[in-house]
């Protein structure tokens, strides 16, 4: 009779999730998932609001990312309206979204997955977290919090608001930077720059001797898949750009406009959960893909601003090209948030800052699709408008989802590595840590103080046998 | 021994996770919070998965699933103050703008006639059903103090969180948006409404004197006012203010009307009629409390389904 190991809840993804692994009688691994327990159906909630509005609404489907979403509606509205903003708005978005990566990749870096590189993966549960991050290494600790502060108060300044950010608008963004603003924002940025190049050599210390000490996260834990990132110039851009996929060779193989988005990717529904799945089209075949940092960094020929770029040649040097270990997402994320840094503090030299930042639209009946990179990977938005302005039609496909494939197969991975035959915590650590790698929206900013709660039931025939908690 | 803290559990429903971030941005300040309480029940935070006994309570979000409804009441058996905590638990919030639509009709779009998605059922193993409608929390437990905002300004939570831990009255004011809006009112000739996309509006006269519909006059203000001061009409987030909720024959609508019509040359039944037919927008935030819903003249459900039969 087949055993369920159910670990409820893992984390939020748009609310409670957890994970289940069902265990064959000989104590085999058979199949593994994470079920995403929440629908709140935004697809239908905006058709029939004004579509001025998406920015701010579309914001309030997640917390922790919110910008990415402000951004990916603002863009859709531009396209649905056929303007182009002026480059001056093009800049402040530009800006505001560094600030939101600062911030969450640098909690996602630091305070999420930083407790299991400064002290272990086999570390004491109870100590295994930021608290216990900050009596290790208080210093290390204090400069990361700071740089996820200052990442979200640039987002704040120039969004109005870090959480649900309130100045993108179709055709630009609502208002024009003063010099008191400027010289704020240009400090922000100044110190982002140094905290990010003090960081940065402490972090990869950590992950080189967690890889030295966990050979098998390098070995079992490599995942050759489907890439997907947007590039200028085949340089990695968050804001904008052609949508870059890449085989698991190495190969770019597709490049396209978001615009054809839908004759590419194709949602399907998975049987046990709210959350769908996403396949890629791509050499008359279909593929499970990946996106977010690793995706990104796969992606790239080279990275737009030089100390990213540097970083960049070295881990290509290190760990080969395309690199599939789902571990090094966490390498990826730190080259992003230089790239980041350094690229808010090349916006704010931009001659071109200063001047009107807003152009008029007006919506004709027609549809607009629009994408962002999200910290966790590609977001798309799309409406259609009609002739007054409402939205009659939506379709969203968020970064996890495309993701999620991967996820569950990392799962598997995770469970037959680490949990089949060895001990229960075992299982819980390395399940979990897999998860994380892909930072799935909400293993996000508010785990802040601990570890994902985690709750393992061993069921045979039904019947719960066992029961593992922390 | 040290003094004994103050016991929190928090949880969340339904909502986006925005809420408990805010508390993240509480940034330096947050040390105060923590010294003063030991955090208990809390998802984000902790691993303790039962409700222990507590003092107070947070919770965010609203309730869309039966398993919302049970984790609300377990919240509130175990705290001895509980705080809807932000717009959703508060009035519904955006979630809340699923009560206009069937279970079913959700489904169709999401899952069934959907741009993308060649599947053609919803998923039907091991999810949480839905409930029929979503619901402020307000009318599934007993709340002592409610702080709406999405996300609630961190200021507005550290008040609130200080207040309760020192057992005083909050500091908050109960104003409106326009008390720290920098805009200013005055009488213009303008004849029509404006769609937010309308041209590019006047940096320091108030929307609604340039013919914008702005939420700012109706709505509390648990935010300090970011969208009016940066170009954008307030939507009205943080939910209706006092004098909209209590009295029946008050409402959005007619409290936006009236202060519009006096200050444009725009009649006031155009106005009526212009935010009847954008209700899902006005309303968007507050349309699940029954506080708006039941209304005798809100007829939101008519309303939106006279805009759907035009397409």
């Amino acid at each position: 009779m087949n055993r369920t190991i159910t670990i409820d809840p893992v984390t939020r993804i748009e609310g409670h999730a957890r994970v289940f692994l069902n265990l064959a009688e000989d104590g085999s691994l058979e199949s593994a998932g994470l079920i995403v327990n929440e629908l709140r159906g935004f697809e239908r909630i905006l058709v029939g609001m004004e579509a001025d509005r998406m920015p701010l609404i579309t914001a309030r489907i997640c917390g922790v990312c919110p910008s990415a979403h402000h951004l990916a509606a603002c863009k859709a509205l531009d396209a649905a309206a056929g303007v182009e903003p002026p480059p001056a708005a093009k800049l402040l978005r530009e800006l505001l979204y560094m600030g939101h990566f600062i911030h969450s990749h640098a909690l996602s870096l630091f305070v999420l997955q930083g407790p299991d590189l400064v002290l272990g993966l086999d570390a004491d549960p109870a100590v295994r977290n930021i608290v216990g991050l900050v009596a290790a290494n208080p210093e290390v600790a204090k400069k990361a919090l700071r740089l996820r502060s200052v990442g979200q108060k640039i987002n704040e300044l120039v969004g109005g608001r870090g959480i649900h950010p309130v100045t993108g608008v179709a055709g630009g963004i609502a208002f024009q930077l003063d010099t008191e603003k400027r010289g704020m924002l240009t400090a922000w940025a100044d110190e982002a720059l140094v905290l990010v190049q003090e960081l940065a050599p402490v972090a990869k210390s950590l992950l080189m001797k967690q890889l030295e000490t966990h050979q098998s996260l390098l070995t079992d834990w490599s995942h050759p898949s489907h890439y997907m990132g947007t590039m200028q110039n085949g340089r990695p851009n968050f804001y904008d750009g052609l949508l870059r996929v890449l085989d698991p060779a190495g190969k770019t193989v597709r490049e396209f406009p978001t615009a054809d988005y839908d004759t590419i990717l194709t949602e399907s529904v998975v049987d046990y959960s709210y959350m769908k799945q996403v396949m890629l089209r791509a050499d008359g075949q279909e593929h499970a893909y990946r996106v977010g940092t690793l995706a990104r960094i796969n992606c790239a020929d080279a990275m737009a601003t030089p100390l990213a770029d540097g970083e960049l040649t070295a881990f290509r040097a290190a760990f080969g090209h395309p690199c599939h270990a789902t571990v090094m997402h966490i390498y990826a994320r730190l080259i992003e948030l230089i790239y980041a840094c350094e690229r808010a503090r090349e916006i704010m030299n931009s001659p071109d800052l200063g001047g009107e930042t807003r152009v008029p639209v007006k919506f004709t009946a027609g549809r607009g699709v629009g994408h962002v990179e999200a910290p966790r990977g590609t977001l798309i938005h799309d409406y259609e408008i009609d002739d007054q302005g409402i939205v009659r039609a939506a379709n969203l496909i968020v970064a996890t989802q495309h993701n999620y494939l991967s996820i569950n197969r990392s799962i598997m991975q995770a469970a037959q590595s680490h949990v089949v035959g060895k001990d229960d915590d075992g299982l819980l650590n390395a399940v979990e840590f897999a998860i994380r790698c892909y930072d799935p929206c909400l293993s996000c900013a508010t785990h802040a103080l601990g570890r994902m709660p985690l709750d393992v039931e061993v069921r045979q025939g039904g019947l719960l046998i066992r029961r593992v908690r922390r | 021994m040290e003094t004994a803290k103050i016991k929190l559990n928090t949880e969340w429903l339904s909502d986006c996770g925005g809420c408990h971030v805010a508390v993240v941005d509480l940034h330096e300040k947050i040390l105060d919070v923590l010294g003063a309480v030991e955090i208990q029940h809390c998802p984000v935070l902790t691993d303790i998965k039962e409700y222990p006994k507590a003092d107070l309570g947070l919770i965010s979000g609203a309730i869309r699933s039966e398993h919302d409804r049970e984790c609300a009441e377990k919240m509130r058996s175990s705290c001895t103050h509980v705080v809807a905590f932000g717009t959703c638990a508060v009035y519904g919030g955006i979630p809340g703008a699923g009560i206009v639509h069937t279970r079913e009709e959700i489904f169709d779009t999401v899952y069934v006639n959907n741009r993308t998605t060649r599947t053609h059922k919803p998923p039907l193993r091991s999810v949480t059903k839905l409930e029929k409608l979503v619901t402020p929390i307000d009318e599934v437990i007993d709340v002592d103090l409610y702080l709406p905002g999405c996300p609630p300004h961190p200021a507005f939570i550290l008040d609130a969180l200080l207040a309760l831990i020192e057992g005083r009255p909050a500091r908050a004011k109960k104003e409106s948006i326009c008390a720290r809006c920098k805009r200013r009112m005055t009488k213009s000739e303008v004849a029509h409404i404006k769609a937010n996309h309308d041209g590019v509006p006047e940096t320091d006269t108030c929307f609604l004197s340039q013919g914008y519909i702005c939420l700012g006059s109706v709505t509390l203000d648990r935010c300090t006012a970011p969208c009016p001061n940066n170009g954008v009409m307030c939507t009205g987030c943080a939910g209706p203010t006092m004098r909209v909720l209590t009295e029946p024959n008050r409402d959005i609508r007619t409290e936006i009307a009236d202060r519009m019509s006096n200050l444009t040359a725009i009649p006031r039944p155009d106005i009526i009629a212009s935010m009847e037919r954008s209700s899902k927008t006005h309303y968007s935030y507050a349309m699940a409390s029954k506080m708006i819903g039941a209304k005798p003249t809100f007829l939101i459900k008519k309303w939106i389904a006279e805009v759907e039969e035009q397409q």
